[in-house]
């Protein structure tokens, strides 16, 4: 067919209304898609970079040995910022007394990501600096102040240096997790460092090159300098060096981006709805070209030509639309989400675009290809039914088309499957219960009064309409159900994951003599559980026979993430596994003494390639163990508390003089304990995590934030699949009550039959929905939480009352037009 | 002339209902030359309608054949039997079939612009102002009154350029008055394009202008008369 009348089809067919629906469908699954994923992608980009404060920078590449120069050559060539950090373990002198404290020689640019902060006074909080300390100077921790007798302005001697005290250092970005970088802080300058003359061969050194920039920048970097980093250093990224964070990006990556799935099926719900509302209506239309000579497939080609148009003008309508909505929902979180978004890539506008044309083709094709079907005899013969698209075709075409859009999203097979399995289930379970409740609903409908028979006449007649109806009403309405029960339970248990009273400090190095007057202080001053870790240091040297390098090399992936198998860390024993410890396979050892066995962290073991009854030998202080590894662990990192990626069974290490690590809760305001603890032992040292708890809890509470506000969005996004559908029907209910009023039903019987035709619906749906509501978070609760679970009283009343006012409002709206008009002219519209 | 354009032999229409298989058209066999002008009539329900739209091509009979233009219509596909019905045939409907959302020019555009026409519009214009509507080409067909729309319908089945044309009932939806007029517009043209009309109609001063009356009763042809 010719364009120039395709064209005219269209525009009259626009301004007739007839195609608003479907556009409209495909401009909010667009939007909805491009706005979910702008934000989201801004957000993540935040909060990777504000995570990557952890690190003080976007990776680094650390080691024990001096980092070549031309590392930092090569990273600047590509345009990377980059610091450098030293960090040793030394005495420092006073006057009167001397400190063991965590040195860190920082370069001019330090830090890369986060900032230093300092203040003239210990123990506050102090404020933000882009400076480091100059050279000469020093800054210190607030309790080596007491530690030391010192105060600013002081002198301190590192090695063979007099430093001056110029500052108190009261927080660094990247203090948090490391368990080498022991003992209060001193920083100073880098460019002092050989003036001290502590750095030997021999000392234990961290040097670290930090670098800032462009991911590809970065991964390039990487890859050029691969063979270089094997000799012995470490390539960080936040997800590797801090395992916590990266499980809540994680968690927060599948909850976005799901919530952007189900935002999608309920736009492809609608504008399936539309698109079979439009073919319907054109069914006329092609049977008079079809009798004027047009083939089936200039019909086809031409309605295919129309889609073409709808789907190319509805997705750029779509892109503005959803690009306008992320800048608002930015624009309201500003003042919630104390980020610094960065700008937006070109991604999200991809997958908009290429969610809109995947959403026409697999909900809107089949009725449209349909079309070529239509018989022309249908110009003689109006009662012709149609048979219509076949249902299977329909269903498989959008069965592929959801099936594409989650494996695209999710990148995940396993969680694409579980989506459509919950809801298929859904679907059906929603579907029968809908049945039941028309069935019940005409049986009272008997006994009641003349709007409410009438009502339930009319949705009774209209049974599969009705029936899809309360699906579609009752899943957006279950939906806004699930997030107000499962926000509360969602937040909760990431507020459980490190509770209020967590431990919040570390002391390594205790030694066994000191345990007995130690724990006497911890249970007196603090909140201490009196859990004790013994802790050797050693390293794998051997599996099944063959050397720990030449295992690496041959079952381990270079990219691998993850501590190498190789290195040197911190061992344990024990008889009992701690509770944020599940055993995944093999199984636990008891009390007995049994022969040397280990249990070894199951991320660990896979990139190590380590699996049941592997041997491996130790090297421990110089003496030769080997375990079986028998059994394999899940550890939830993010509960902050002690962990070990290899624990040995409770004989093995039993002859190997252990130091012991134990953890304890101190508020923010009874710092100055520390003091006390350090000036009664000195050599144990304090690891302070309360910073990085507290830093986690901020990310956790923003992500919780982004959760809720895309729950808002696929909400949003239901309630157009309920306009949707009611538009859909419209037709149908117009041309029943334009009869009713021709056989001289008053106006207000047939505003009353309406209002209860949707009364009933949203009822119906509510009721559906709170089912669904309840099933979805028993099994959260249960299941996932392992929670006691109660029903929710509120919920039986807020389900049906919500789809009550909701639907009811929506569909009066939009049928005002109908009540309104004189019975022929609805008669006309529809002929 | 005596050149036959159209024949069917032994049409016979039988479809599948709840009760049961329905013969709609039993054995239907005629023949009609060009130019010429017949009325197929018979009580409602006698199946005049099924056999017009099997001799046009928009439908196919469970057996039988059927002859158009030389062309065996039930050896055609639904493609090019969709091309013959562009080349040979134009239609008149009892319920005009106009494009609501076109108006009456474009609504006579249409066969034109489906041919793929360097200019559809004037002959439209023209065909329009022959069946008295110049002045209504902008209007739609909600705007125009039973009759108007049957002129615009019948400018359309001309725009066709129909060697044959059918229509079925094209007054039973207007009263006398109107329904003469259009007829006499309908007979007009039909003359002035030396086109086969074939009239489907239970009007019998209607019928009586056509050359030749076939009259249906159950299914099957049973007289044949001529004017
Ligand atoms: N597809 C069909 N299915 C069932 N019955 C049909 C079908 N087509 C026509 N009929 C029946 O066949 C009979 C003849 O119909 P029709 O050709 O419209 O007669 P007429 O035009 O003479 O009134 C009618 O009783 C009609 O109901
Ligand atoms: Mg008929």
């Amino acid at each position: 067919m010719r364009l120039l009348l395709l064209l005219r089809l269209l525009a009259r067919d626009w301004r007739a209304g007839e195609l608003r629906l479907l556009v409209t469908a495909v401009v909010v699954a667009v939007a909805t898609v491009t706005a979910i994923s702008l934000f989201v992608d801004r957000l993540q980009a935040a909060l990777l970079s504000e995570s990557s404060t952890f690190l003080a920078a976007d990776r680094v590449i650390s080691s024990s040995r001096i980092i070549p120069d031309e590392f930092r050559v090569a990273a600047e060539q590509r345009g990377l910022e980059t610091a450098e950090t030293l960090t040793f373990p030394s005495m420092v002198f006073s006057a009167q007394r001397n400190q063991l404290v965590s040195v860190k020689a920082v370069s001019q640019r330090y830090p890369l990501r986060g900032s230093l902060r300092i203040s003239d006074q210990p123990f506050v909080q102090g404020a933000r600096t882009d400076t480091v300390p100059a050279r000469g100077d020093v800054w210190l921790d607030s309790r080596l102040f007491p530690a030391l007798g010192l105060a600013i302005g002081d002198i301190v001697t590192v090695g063979v240096a007099d430093l001056r005290i110029a500052q108190v250092l009261t927080d660094e970005p990247d203090r948090g997790g490391s368990f080498f970088d022991l003992g209060p802080r001193l920083l100073m300058h880098i460019d002092d460092v050989p003036a001290t003359e502590v750095v030997q061969p021999g000392s234990r050194l961290l040097y670290r090159l930090l670098l800032r920039g462009d991911d590809g920048d970065l991964a390039d970097l990487r890859s050029t300098l691969d063979e270089e980093l094997a000799k012995g250093f470490r390539w960080q990224s936040i997800r590797e060096s801090s395992p916590s964070i990266g499980d809540a990006l994680d968690r927060a990556e599948s909850f976005l981006l799901l919530g952007g799935l189900l935002a999608v099926l309920l736009a492809g719900v609608a504008v399936a709805l539309a698109a079979d509302r439009y073919a319907r209506r054109h069914y006329d239309h092609v049977a008079i070209f079809k009798t004027l000579g047009a083939t089936p497939a200039d019909v086809q080609w031409g309605y295919l030509t129309v889609l073409g148009i709808i789907g190319i003008v509805a997705v750029s309508v779509g892109l503005l639309v959803g690009a306008g909505l992320h800048l608002s929902i930015v624009g309201i979180l500003r003042s919630y989400l104390p980020l610094e978004l960065p700008a937006p890539g070109l991604k999200p506008l991809v997958v908009g675009s290429v969610t809109g044309f995947v959403c026409l083709v697999a909900f809107a094709l089949p009725p449209i290809m349909n079309l070529r079907r239509i018989s022309p005899m249908r110009v003689i013969r109006r009662d012709l039914e149609h048979a219509g698209v076949s249902r299977a075709l329909t269903y498989a075409f959008a069965g592929c088309g959801s099936l594409l859009l989650l494996v695209w999203y999710t990148d995940s097979w396993w969680l694409t499957a579980w989506t459509l399995v919950g809801v298929l289930g859904i679907v059906v379970c929603f579907g029968v219960l809908a049945t039941l409740l028309l069935r019940g609903g005409r049986v009272v409908g008997m006994q009641a009064g003349n709007y409410w028979r009438l009502a339930l006449a009319g949705l009774q007649r209209r049974h599969r309409e009705s029936v899809a109806q309360i699906l579609i009403f009752g899943l957006a309405i279950m939906l806004l159900l699930i997030l107000l029960l499962v926000r509360v339970a969602l937040v909760d248990e990431w507020r459980q994951q490190i509770p209020d009273r967590a431990p919040n400090h570390f002391l390594m190095n205790i030694v066994p003599e000191q345990l007995g007057p130690l724990e006497e202080l911890l249970t007196s001053r603090v909140d201490y559980k009196g859990e004790l870790f013994p802790m050797i240091r050693g390293h794998v040297v051997a599996v099944n026979g063959q050397s720990a390098a030449q295992w690496e090399s041959e079952h381990r992936h270079p990219d691998a993430p993850g501590p190498r198998l190789s290195s040197e860390r911190n061992l344990s024993w024990t008889t009992q596994l701690s509770e944020n410890n599940r055993l995944i396979e093999g199984i636990w050892w008891g009390e007995e003494e049994v022969e040397p066995q280990i249990s070894v962290e199951q991320d660990y073991a896979s990139s190590s390639h380590l699996s049941l009854g592997d041997v491996v030998d130790f090297n421990i202080g110089g003496i030769s163990v080997s375990a079986t590894v028998s059994s394999l662990r899940r550890v939830e990192w993010d509960s902050m508390e002690p962990n070990f990626f290899i624990l040995f069974s409770p004989g093995a290490l039993v002859d190997i003089p252990a130091t012991y690590m134990t953890s304890f809760y101190l508020p923010a305001d009874e710092k100055r304990f520390l003091n006390d603890l350090l000036s009664q032992f000195p050599t144990v040292t304090v690891i302070e995590v309360d910073e990085l708890i507290r830093q986690i809890q901020s990310i956790i509470s923003r992500v919780t934030q982004a959760v809720e506000l895309i729950l808002a969005l696929v909400v949003a996004s239901g309630a157009l699949v309920l306009i949707a559908s009611i538009q859909a029907s419209r037709d149908q209910r117009l041309a029943e009550h334009a009869l009713l009023r021709a056989l001289g039903a008053t106006r207000r019987l047939i505003t009353g039959s309406l209002a209860a035709e949707f009364a009933l619906l949203g009822i119906f749906a509510g009721i559906v929905a709170t089912i669904g509501a309840e099933v979805t978070a028993y099994a959260l609760q249960v299941e996932v939480f392992e929670l006691p679970y109660q029903l929710h009283p509120w919920l039986w009343a807020l389900g049906p009352t919500l789809g009550l006012v909701f639907i009811l409002l929506i569909g009066m709206l939009g049928t005002r037009k109908l009540v309104n008009s004189p019975p022929v002219a609805v008669l006309r519209e529809l002929d | 002339m005596t050149a036959e354009i159209l024949s069917a032999s032994g049409v016979t229409k039988i479809v599948p209902t709840s009760a049961g298989e329905l013969t709609i058209l039993d054995g239907i066999s005629l023949e009609i030359n060009a130019a010429e002008s017949v009325a197929i009539i018979g009580a409602s329900g006698s199946g005049k309608t099924t056999l017009l739209g099997i001799l046009a091509g928009l439908d196919t009979p469970s057996s039988g054949s059927v002859l158009l233009d030389g062309n065996e219509l039930t050896a055609l596909d639904e493609e090019q039997r969709a091309v013959l019905r562009g080349e040979l045939v134009g239609f008149v409907f009892q319920s005009f079939q106009l494009l609501g959302s076109l108006t009456a020019l474009e609504n006579v555009m249409l066969p034109g612009e489906l041919r793929g026409d360097s200019d559809p519009r004037s002959e439209a214009s023209e065909l329009l102002r022959r069946v008295g509507l110049g002045d209504r080409a902008t209007h739609y067909p909600r705007q125009l009154s039973g009759g108007e729309q049957q002129r615009v319908a019948i400018a359309r089945a001309f725009a066709s350029r129909p060697k044959i044309l059918f229509a079925d009932e094209p007054t039973g939806n207007l009263d006398k008055v109107t329904g003469a007029r259009v007829i006499e517009l309908l007979f007009d043209l039909n003359r002035e394009f030396a086109a086969t009309l074939i009239l489907v109609t239970h009007d019998a001063p209607l019928a009586e202008r056509c050359q030749r009356l076939l009259e249906l009763d159950g299914g099957r042809l049973v007289t044949e008369t001529r004017a």
